[in-house]
């Protein structure tokens, strides 16, 4: 209560600043209770997402990673980073300096060198990724920020109060945590705020330094932006409101019981102070029971795992149906450790850095390059079942000829989806130029995938996508360029999706199986692939050679060749399966007459990728940048 | 004091180990190249080279050039509202800086998610609007949508550095002035301003960083055109596979950083020397 008097104006301006702050939570609760699974479009009341939330295991896993990660990366990094501040400023200048700037450096550093960083020590160091990890990566990123918190207040402190506390009597230990730390009590809670904030928050380097299937709720998130649905949102209103809730009984709470005490009470003030300790010691007690129990039930989880076998799968985001894989552990009794990657070069990376697994789900050229760098074992197709069951048109493949290390799994191909009420029918015959037809300038959204832009531009000037001629390379190049500078597309990600349900624009690029899932939602939408030819891909299974239990992984890839399970898995995914019986129904009947699927594959101008050699995708990768960032 | 010495050692070890350590392993990619493996080491400057790529540099450049907008956008709106905040009662602070950090506990991710809602072309904002009659531009990938975005998500890095300055300074320091003739105009200018100089610094540091080296903001609402240090960053160590190249930018933007902090720390001790 310094002025006496807080001005309207003053006021408003605090409510509109938090206005803005509150405006996408709010956004985020109104969709939490949308009927369809758009995050644009509002199409009803319910509340479905919310009794999706609860049987979701995963999303519970993770809120479970996130809190628990928060909580003890917050306690370990407030305790250490207080008693270096305290230390801090009574060593020498050397020390003293040293320390403070290497301790900014997790502070300044972009998060994702901080993630890259720890990722490359963890590996050279041969430390197993996963909870552990992650928990040492968050201390690292959150101890700079208690230290930098507490160290100003540790300056500004009087140092002869803990000297006097020892002159009279009081043990060092004492003297520190009766003088000193109550000193330092605003800076240690900023500190263990703002550490709790970051780590609650941190995506980056989560994201790189876990491993094993443990996953937090951002990289859930990450890996769920393909069919992003409010669950998510229904899990983040409900995180706020018990936040809030929490917050608001902790200010209040001490209020009301003062006010109760104080009523009979004249020596108010003693009663305040007693109840200030018991509170104090209150809040001790309960977040001492709150860790042990966290504890209790983080080692019952571990404990649980060791003893069943396990199979470690790494797959793409969203590409397989969880309730399945709980199915298949139900089954065979086993455990499946579960984790996602967002793309075939960010599992690569992960595997390059010393992550081991059991079965991963690449696709075509990457099954060839992990062919020819020695990471895969043969298929003992003896092992499956219902191998018959197999589209016999994916096993003559080029990537893998004969499958001899792969089981296909899914496949399709990549075309334009397009609005039929905005896009003339007659310009579909100019094939991908129409990417380029001036009429629909600003109506296009690009897919950001070097492979997949680069095989537009090479097929409608002829060539094979395959090419590693740098000079057809550079025509290609001078083709995106020249359609950016004449069409001002938008270069997405999976975005793409929820942008071509809501109709944002006339045209995208799109895999097959996306453009069924977005026909699907959209009936105003259509898809075609362009005659001048395109890429025909193809994921399957494989098995590293880190692969233990050969044969749990086996019964896994026969599992997915189930007819019934590949028909739930299909309904989830929305892709063309591999199995035969599956694939058919899904053409005939449930999703008859929908272009998307089942994509005409007779074209012979159309081309499987291949790898490319170190240099020519570098160049490509180049040539990417630089059309992006134009 | 002395007796708690000992106290700052076992945080030398850990900072070798886990920050040092790996620091150098960046260098050490920084300088050389190869297969991503450290075994057969090459050395080179070729990586550094590359950056003087006239792409490289512009994106550097528009990196810079977001993360000062925003830097500046966060110091105009945040310092009102710390100010106005510190002037409440101690237990009414402490309840709107708790407002201020709760979205911080929302998701990232999530949140950029819902302005997406909010931005794009048939979103809430153009459907409000629209239904007042007025006609709204594009916004989604655009650079406002990624200013926004990174505005909303990092205003409270800003408030809360600010607000603790002003809270920690010396009220009969505001009150002397007055005493002695200062206008309220003066005495901001003369006395607040200059001692929450540490916070707007602290703030400022910590918003431009955040900003500059953003990946998930530019991504979600600029587009994947939109490139930005942290985006060529993790292209390079994730699509590409070029540790290497992308060693060398890490560099080349934490060498960039560390000068930027230098010389603030310089211009903070200047205060501070003039004050004394």
């Amino acid at each position: 209560m310094r002025l006496k008097k807080i001005k309207i104006g003053a006021k408003l301006y605090i409510l509109l600043c938090f206005l803005f702050f509150y405006l996408p939570i709010a956004v985020t609760m109104f969709f939490s209770f949308n009927s369809s699974k758009s995050l644009t479009n509002f199409t009803g009341f319910s509340m479905q997402w919310y009794g999706k939330l609860i049987s979701d295991q995963n999303i519970l896993a993770a809120v479970y990673v996130s809190i628990s990660i928060a909580i003890f990366s917050t306690i370990i990094s407030t305790v250490l980073g207080t008693i270096t501040a305290i230390g801090l400023s009574k060593s020498r200048r050397l020390l003293k300096e040293w320390l403070l700037n290497i301790n900014n450096v997790p502070i300044m550093n972009p998060d994702i060198v901080t993630a890259i960083s720890l990722m490359i020590l963890f590996s050279s160091a041969g430390l197993q990724r996963g909870y552990i990890t992650m928990l040492l990566a968050h201390i690292v990123f959150c101890t700079p920020f208690v230290i930098t918190s507490v160290y100003p207040k540790v300056r500004s402190m009087d140092s002869n109060l803990p000297n006097a506390a020892m002159d009279l009597g009081a043990t060092p230990y004492q003297a520190l945590t009766k003088v000193v730390v109550p000193l330092l009590k605003p800076g240690i809670f900023a500190g263990m705020l703002l550490a709790f904030t970051m780590s609650l928050d941190d995506f980056i380097v989560s994201y790189f330094v876990t491993g094993n299937g443990v996953s937090n709720i951002s990289i859930l998130v990450y890996n769920m932006t393909k069919r992003i649905n409010p669950t998510i949102n229904a899990l983040s209103t409900l995180l706020i409101l018990v936040v809030a809730l929490g917050l608001i009984a902790m200010n209040l709470w001490p209020l009301i019981k003062e006010k109760k005490k104080n009523r009979p009470s004249l020596s108010g003030k003693v009663m305040r102070k007693r109840s200030s300790r018991k509170r104090d010691k209150i809040v001790f007690w309960s977040v001492t029971a709150t860790i042990t129990v966290i504890a209790v039930v983080c080692a019952a989880q571990f404990s649980a795992i060791s003893n069943k076998q396990t199979l470690r799968v790494f797959n793409g985001g969203e590409y397989m149906d969880m309730n399945l894989v709980a199915d298949f552990e139900e089954k065979y009794d086993c455990k499946v450790v579960y984790e996602t990657y967002d793309s075939n070069e960010s599992m690569y990376t992960k595997l390059e850095s010393g992550s081991t697994y059991d079965i991963l789900v690449p696709s075509d050229y990457m099954i060839e390059r992990l062919i020819d760098e020695k990471y895969l074992k043969k298929i003992d197709w003896s092992k499956i079942t219902r191998k018959n069951a197999i589209l016999s048109n994916l096993k003559d493949n080029e990537y893998d000829p004969g499958c001899k290390y792969s089981v296909p799994y899914y496949w399709g191909n990549v075309g334009i989806v397009y609005n039929k009420n905005i896009v003339d029918k007659k310009d579909l015959q100019q094939g991908w130029n129409i990417l380029r037809n001036t009429k629909y300038k600003n109506q296009i959204y690009m897919y950001d995938s070097e492979r997949d832009s680069f095989m537009i531009a090479l097929k409608s000037l002829g060539y094979s996508m395959n090419t590693k001629d740098r000079g057809k390379l550079k025509e290609a190049y001078n083709w995106l360029i020249e359609q950016k500078d004449a069409m001002n597309p938008v270069y997405v990600g999976d975005d793409v999706m929820d942008n071509m349900i809501s109709g944002s624009k006339a045209m995208a690029v799109v895999y097959s199986g996306d453009a069924a899932y977005i026909i699907n939602e959209n009936k105003n939408m259509d898809y075609f692939v362009p005659s001048e030819g395109t890429n025909e891909w193809a994921d399957a299974m494989v098995l590293t050679k880190y692969c233990r239990n050969t044969d749990l992984a086996y019964k896994f890839m026969d599992f997915f060749l189930d007819s019934e399970v590949s028909k739930v898995n299909t309904r989830y995914i929305g892709y063309d399966n591999s199995v035969k019986s599956t694939f058919e129904y899904f053409r005939d009947v449930e999703y008859k007459g929908n272009s998307g699927c089942a994509p005409d594959s007779s074209n012979p101008a159309n081309e499987v990728f291949h790898y490319q050699p170190r240099k020519t995708k570098e160049y490509i990768s180049n040539l990417w940048t630089k059309v992006k960032s134009n | 004091m002395k007796h708690f010495k000992g106290l700052a050692y076992p945080y030398v070890v850990w900072s070798f180990v886990l920050i040092a350590l790996p620091l150098l392993l960046i260098v050490l990619y920084s300088v050389t190249r190869g297969d991503n493996s450290l075994i057969t080491i090459h050395f080179t400057l070729d990586n550094f080279r590359k950056i003087g790529d006239p792409v490289y540099l512009d994106v550097f450049i528009k990196s810079f050039e977001i993360g000062l907008i925003v830097t500046g956008i966060c110091l105009v709106l945040a310092y009102p509202m710390a100010y106005i905040i510190s002037m409440f009662d101690d237990e009414v602070q402490g309840i709107l800086i708790l407002i201020v950090t709760i979205p911080m506990w929302i998701n990232t991710l999530l949140r950029t998610y819902a302005w997406i809602s909010l931005l794009s072309d048939n979103g809430l904002v153009s459907q409000l609007l629209g239904f007042f009659g007025i006609e709204v531009p594009e916004m989604m990938y655009t650079n406002f949508a990624v200013i926004i975005g990174l505005v909303c998500d990092l205003l409270p890095f800003m408030v809360i550095p600010i607000h603790t300055s002003l809270t920690k300074m010396d009220y009969s320091l505001v009150e002397a002035a007055k005493d002695l003739g200062a206008n309220n105009l003066q005495t901001f200018k003369k006395v607040i301003l200059k001692l929450s100089v540490p916070g707007i610094i602290n703030g400022v540091t910590l918003v431009f960083l955040c900003s500059i080296s953003s990946f998930v903001v530019p991504v979600l609402l600029g587009g994947r055109q939109y490139m930005l240090i942290g985006n060529l960053i993790e292209n390079q160590f994730i699509s590409i596979g070029n540790w290497n190249f992308g060693s060398a930018i890490s560099m080349l933007l934490a060498i960039a950083i560390l000068l930027i902090m230098s010389l603030m720390r310089r211009v903070d001790t200047e205060e501070k020397g003039a004050e004394e």
